[in-house]
C-alpha cells in the first residue's frame, strides 16, 4: 500500500511543474498585459496618463522582464518562501486577496456539500426504492428541471422576486452593518438569514444530478443476486437496503472528492456575481480578465494541487476498498 | 489682538476671493486687496469652526489646523448653485465593481493645484497653490503657495514639498526616465523641459523656453489633474528616496518589501501614491492634502474619514468638508450596482449611472434617493473610421473625405436622439448635421463605388466594401447607437456589421491598429482637454506626433495641421484658446475625420434625497468634484 503511495506522489511532480508552465503561458497568451488594463481603465475615467509614468508602472511590475524571467521568478518565491507573488489589480499579496474570501467560500460550498448529500440520498433512495411510482416520477420530473436550468438564472429569477415584493435588494451575504463588523451572535444570525440563498442555488443542479446517480446505482446493486439472496433468507427490508446496495451506491462519491476539493476552495463565479458573493470565484474571473497574471496563476496553481491531491485521495480510498485497483497500481 | 489680526486677515483674504472668483481669466486669486471695502462674505468674527466629530481628539485648534489664508470653496459657479451653509456629519455611500478604484471617489476627492470652478475651463483660481503670476510673454510662471498649509499628518506643506518634486523625482532619471511632455516648452515631446526656481519658502517660479499661456489649465483640470505630480510629501518620501535616505534603513526597507537589493525605485514608487492611487490600499497612511482619506479596507468596502487639516473652508467660516466619511462598497457586477442604487443603498453616483437605466431609477425613488438629469461632459457616441488601418483598399475609401461626407449625411441625428436619447441630446455642432440620402448616394457614385449585383457598393478593387465595426460595451448607447448607424449607412448600399467586444480587447486592438471602425467618447465639450479623438481615427499618426516621430506614420499635411491647432490650444492663454478652438472646430467640421453626431447629452446623477448643495446646472462630474460642499439637510 505505502509502496504504491510512494508511487503516486512520485508521478505528480512533473505533473505540477507542467501544470504551472502550462497555466503561466496561457495567461500570457492574449495581447497585451495587466498595464494595457490598467491604462485602458485610467483612460476611460479620462484621466491622463503620460510615457513616464506607463514605463514606472513597467518596471514596477516587472512587466520589462522576458517572460521567462518572470515565470521563473514567480516559481522561485513559490519554492522558496512559499509567496505566491503580488496582485496588481488589488494591490495586494496574492495569499491575502485568496485568504481573506477563502473562510466565507469553503463555508458556502460545505454547506452546499452537505446541503446537496443531505436532500439527495434519501430522495435518491426512496426513487429506487419505489421505481414508477407517481412520487418517483414528480421527483425524476423535478430533478430534470433542476438540472436544466442554470444556477445564475435562477439566481437572477429570485434576485428580482425578492427585490419587487420585499424592496430588498440581496446584494451580498450580509446586511449593510454587518458587513466589516466582527464576528458577534447578530452577524452569525444575520449571515444565516441569507446565506440558505446561496446554497440552494449552487447546489440545485448537484442535488438534481446526485439524485439521478444514486438512484441509477441503486437499482442496479437491488436487482444483483446477493440482495435476493439475503432477501430469501429472511433479511428484513430496511436492514438490507442501508447494508449492503445503499453502501455500494454511495461509491460514486468517494471517487468524485478529486473534484469536490477544488470545488469547495473555488466558489460558484457566476452564481457568486450574480448574488454578489464576496467568496474567490469572482476574483478568478475578474483576474483572468485584467490579465492579474500572479493572481490568475496562483489560483490556478492552487485548484490544480487540490485536484491531483484529491484524485489521489480518492485513489487511495478506492484502492483501499477495493484490493483489485491496489494490486494492479503495485505491479505498475 | 492678536486673534483679531488673524481674524482680520482671513476676512479680508475671503472677500477678495469671493471678489476674484467673479472676476475673469488668468488673475491670481491673491492680488486684489483694494476690494476689501466690499462685504461679500459672511465670515463671522469668531473665526472658523470644525466638525462635531472631530472634537475631543487631541488635535490643534481648528485656526491653526487651516492654513492662514484658507480656500473659500468655489468648486461650483453660482449661477450653477446657489450655495448654502450646510451642516456637519454623516457617511457617504458609493458603489462600485472594479478593485481598488472608485471613479466617483475619485473624482469626489482629488484636488489640483490651481482650479477651475464647474470645470468649465473660462477661469482659473487659486487651489492647493494660493494663486499665480504670468509673465507678458507668458513663458514664465510665480506660483505662491499658501502659508501654514498641511499635510493630512500636521506637517506643514512647504516650498520644499514642491523641489522635492521637481529636482528628486522628475528631474530624476531613474525615478523618470522620460521627462512628461506636458512639462517641456510648449507641451511637445521634443521640447525643451521647465525650469523650476524656488523664490523663497512660499513662492516658485516655472519657467519655459516658449510662452505657454495654457499651463495654469494643465494644473487645474486637464486629464483630472492632481497635485500629486508636482507636490509631494517630501517629510515622509525622503526616507524612502536613496539621496536622502540612510542606506542602511534603505536596505532594509527594500529587503522588507521583497525588492531585489538596491532597487529602491520600485520601493519608492510603491511608497508614493499618485491621484489616481487615493483608493488604493497602498494610499492608507499616505500624507494627503484631500478631503477625505482611505483609512481602511476589507474584502468588499473601503472607508475614508476627514482630512483634519483639509485646507478650504465656506462663507460662515466652517471648515469643510461637512460630510464625515465615504463608505465605497465593492459589489461583483455593474448590474449589482444597479440593484444597489435601486434598493437606496448608495447615497451618490455618477460614472456608472446610465440613462437607459433612467425609468428604473424613477419608479424606485421612494427609497430614498433622488436621479437628477445633469449634462455629460464627453460626446458619448463618437464614431471613428481608422485612417491609418494597414489596408490600402480600406484606407484610399476612407481618406477620401466625399467619403466621410456621404457617411455624415446619410445620419439622421434626429433619429438618433429620439431612439437611444429618449430626445435628451442636440445634434452635435461640430458638423453639419443635414440628413440627405440623395447627396450622399451622389457622392459616393462620384467616387466610383458602383453597385455591384448583389446590391452593395464595391472599393476601388472592385470588391464588395465592408465597414466592420467593432465596439466595447463601455457604455450602454454604443451598442444601440452602433446598429441604429449601421441600419443608416446600408441604405447607402455600404456593407455594415457589427462585432462587440471585451473592453480590454478592444482597448488592445485600438493600440495594436487593428480596429477599423468604432464607436467611443471624447472630450468634445471640453475644450482644453485636448482629446479629439486622434488615436481612434488615426493611431499611427497619432503615435507619430506623440513620439515625436519616433513611431508610427507621419501624417498628411490637413492633419498635421489640426495637431499643431490642437497644440496651440494648450499653450495659449484661455482667450487665446478659445479662438484656437474655433478652428479646430472648423478643420474638423470640414475634413469629418471622425463623427460627433451628438452633444450635450443628459447623465443621471443618483444623489440622497437629503443632500444639499445638488444642482442639476452644468456638468454632472462638476457636481461630483464639489463633493466637499455636499451635506445631509437636517
Amino acid at each position: 500500500m505505502l509502496n504504491y503511495i510512494g508511487h503516486r506522489v512520485l508521478q505528480l511532480i512533473p505533473l505540477l511543474i507542467a501544470i504551472t508552465i502550462i497555466t503561466f503561458i496561457t495567461i500570457k497568451l492574449p495581447p497585451g498585459d495587466f498595464l494595457t488594463t490598467y491604462i485602458q481603465q485610467l483612460k476611460l475615467s479620462g484621466n491622463a496618463v503620460s510615457q513616464s509614468q506607463i514605463l514606472s508602472l513597467q518596471h514596477l511590475y516587472g512587466l520589462d522582464q522576458p517572460a521567462y524571467m518572470q515565470y521563473l521568478d514567480w516559481m522561485k518565491n513559490i519554492l522558496t518562501k512559499g509567496d505566491l507573488g503580488y496582485s496588481f489589480g488589488w494591490n495586494e499579496p496574492v495569499s491575502q486577496v485568496i485568504g481573506e474570501r477563502l473562510g466565507l467560500t469553503m463555508l458556502i460550498s460545505i454547506l452546499t456539500l452537505i446541503f446537496v448529500w443531505v436532500v439527495s440520498i434519501p430522495i435518491g433512495i426512496y426513487s429506487a426504492t419505489h421505481q414508477y411510482s407517481i412520487l418517483d416520477y414528480i421527483i425524476t420530473f423535478i430533478g430534470f428541471i433542476g438540472l436544466a436550468v442554470p444556477g445564475f438564472l435562477l439566481a437572477l429569477v429570485l434576485v428580482y422576486v425578492v427585490f419587487v415584493h420585499t424592496g430588498v435588494a440581496i446584494t451580498g451575504l450580509f446586511s449593510g452593518h454587518y458587513q466589516d463588523a466582527v464576528w458577534s451572535m447578530g452577524k452569525f444570525l444575520n449571515m444565516m438569514s441569507r446565506i440558505w440563498l446561496p446554497v440552494i442555488i449552487i447546489g440545485m443542479s448537484g442535488t438534481a444530478g446526485l439524485i439521478r446517480v444514486m438512484r441509477g446505482m441503486l437499482l442496479d446493486e437491488l436487482q444483483k443476486q446477493y440482495v435476493i439472496t439475503a432477501r430469501a433468507k429472511g433479511v428484513k427490508e430496511r436492514k438490507l437496503l442501508f447494508k449492503y446496495p445503499v453502501r455500494m451506491a454511495i461509491n460514486p462519491l468517494i471517487s468524485t472528492i478529486g473534484w469536490t476539493l477544488p470545488a469547495i476552495i473555488s466558489g460558484e463565479a457566476i452564481v457568486s456575481i450574480v448574488l454578489n458573493l464576496p467568496t474567490t470565484g469572482p476574483i478568478l474571473l475578474k483576474a483572468l480578465m485584467t490579465q492579474d497574471m500572479y493572481l490568475a496563476g496562483s489560483f490556478v496553481l492552487i485548484l490544480s494541487v487540490l485536484t491531483v491531491i484529491g484524485t489521489l485521495l480518492s485513489d487511495i480510498l478506492l484502492a483501499w476498498v477495493d484490493p483489485r485497483i491496489r494490486f494492479g497500481g503495485v505491479q505498475e | 489682538m492678536k486673534k483679531f489680526l488673524k481674524t482680520a486677515i482671513a476676512t479680508i483674504f475671503l472677500a477678495s476671493m469671493a471678489l476674484t472668483g467673479c472676476g475673469g481669466g488668468t488673475t491670481p486669486a491673491s492680488t486684489t486687496a483694494k476690494s476689501t471695502t466690499t462685504d461679500t462674505t459672511k465670515v463671522t468674527s469668531t473665526g472658523y469652526s470644525q466638525a462635531p466629530s472631530l472634537d475631543g481628539k487631541g488635535l490643534p485648534p481648528v485656526k491653526d489646523r487651516l492654513p492662514v489664508q484658507p480656500k473659500l470653496v468655489n468648486e461650483e459657479p453660482s449661477d450653477l448653485l446657489n450655495y448654502t451653509i450646510g451642516t456637519y456629519g454623516g457617511t457617504l455611500r458609493t458603489v462600485t465593481s472594479t478593485p481598488n478604484w472608485d471613479a466617483d471617489v475619485f473624482v469626489m476627492d482629488n484636488e489640483p493645484l490651481l482650479n477651475t470652478p464647474g470645470i468649465l475651463g473660462s477661469q482659473i483660481t487659486g487651489n492647493i497653490l494660493q494663486g499665480y503670476k504670468v509673465s507678458p510673454d507668458q513663458k514664465t510662471f510665480t506660483f505662491t503657495m499658501r502659508k501654514g498649509l498641511k499635510w493630512s499628518d500636521g506637517q506643514p506643506v512647504t516650498v520644499q514639498d514642491v523641489k522635492f518634486a521637481f529636482d528628486d523625482v522628475l528631474f530624476n532619471k531613474e525615478l523618470t526616465p522620460v521627462f512628461p511632455a506636458w512639462l517641456r516648452s510648449g507641451g511637445k515631446v521634443d521640447g525643451q523641459p521647465l525650469k523650476f526656481d524656488v523664490i523663497n519658502d512660499y513662492t516658485f517660479q516655472i519657467s519655459f523656453s516658449e510662452p505657454y499661456g495654457g499651463f495654469p489649465i494643465l494644473l487645474s483640470i486637464k486629464g483630472w489633474v492632481g497635485y500629486t505630480d508636482l507636490l509631494k510629501p517630501f517629510h515622509f518620501l525622503k526616507q524612502y528616496h536613496k539621496k536622502y535616505a540612510d542606506p542602511v534603513v534603505l536596505a532594509q526597507e527594500i529587503k522588507k518589501a521583497g525588492f531585489k537589493k538596491g532597487d529602491w525605485v520600485k520601493l519608492f514608487q510603491t511608497k508614493d501614491v499618485l491621484n489616481w492611487d487615493l483608493p488604493n490600499p497602498k494610499a492608507i497612511g499616505f500624507p494627503v492634502l484631500y478631503p477625505w482619506m482611505l483609512v481602511k479596507k476589507t474584502a468588499t468596502t473601503e472607508y475614508f474619514d476627514r482630512n483634519p487639516y483639509y485646507f478650504k473652508v465656506d462663507s460662515a467660516g466652517n471648515q469643510l468638508p461637512y460630510i464625515d466619511n465615504i463608505q465605497s462598497s465593492m459589489v461583483q457586477s455593474m448590474d449589482m450596482e444597479v440593484m444597489s442604487v435601486l434598493a437606496g443603498n448608495v447615497d451618490f453616483q455618477r460614472q456608472d449611472a446610465a440613462l437607459n437605466k433612467m425609468p428604473l431609477y424613477k419608479e424606485n425613488e421612494s427609497h430614498g434617493y433622488k436621479a437628477i438629469m445633469s449634462k455629460l461632459h464627453v460626446t458619448p457616441t463618437d464614431i471613428f473610421l481608422n485612417e491609418t488601418y494597414k489596408d490600402p483598399v480600406w484606407r484610399k475609401v476612407v481618406q477620401d473625405v466625399r467619403f466621410r461626407q456621404a457617411l455624415s449625411l446619410a445620419m439622421n441625428r434626429k433619429d438618433i436622439i429620439n431612439d437611444i436619447y429618449y430626445g435628451f441630446a442636440d445634434p452635435g455642432i461640430i458638423e453639419n448635421p443635414a440628413f440627405n440620402l440623395d447627396e450622399a448616394n451622389k457622392l459616393l457614385d462620384d467616387m466610383g463605388m458602383k453597385k455591384g449585383p448583389d446590391g452593395y457598393r464595391v472599393g476601388p478593387d472592385g470588391k464588395k466594401f465592408v465597414i466592420p465595426f467593432e465596439v466595447a460595451a463601455i457604455a450602454p448607447d454604443v451598442v444601440p447607437l452602433t446598429e441604429l448607424v449601421m441600419a443608416q449607412w446600408r441604405s447607402l448600399g455600404l456593407d455594415v456589421t457589427m462585432k462587440t467586444i471585451d473592453p480590454t480587447l478592444w482597448g488592445t486592438r485600438n493600440a495594436a491598429n487593428q480596429l477599423r471602425a468604432t464607436v467611443g467618447w471624447v472630450h468634445t465639450q471640453l475644450w482644453y482637454m485636448g482629446d479629439w479623438g486622434q488615436g481612434y481615427w488615426g493611431p499611427l499618426w497619432n503615435e507619430w506626433y506623440t513620439t515625436g516621430g519616433k513611431q508610427g506614420e507621419k501624417p498628411p499635411a490637413d492633419v498635421e495641421k489640426l495637431y499643431n491647432l490642437i497644440n496651440q490650444v494648450s499653450v495659449s492663454s484661455p482667450d487665446e484658446a478659445q479662438k484656437a478652438i474655433e478652428q479646430v472646430h472648423q478643420e474638423l467640421g470640414k475634413n469629418l475625420w471622425f463623427f460627433v453626431p451628438i452633444e450635450n447629452v443628459k447623465q443621471p446623477v443618483i444623489v440622497n434625497a437629503k443632500l444639499g448643495n445638488v444642482t442639476d446646472k452644468g456638468y454632472a462630474i462638476g457636481l461630483n468634484f464639489s463633493a466637499e460642499e455636499l451635506y445631509y439637510k437636517k
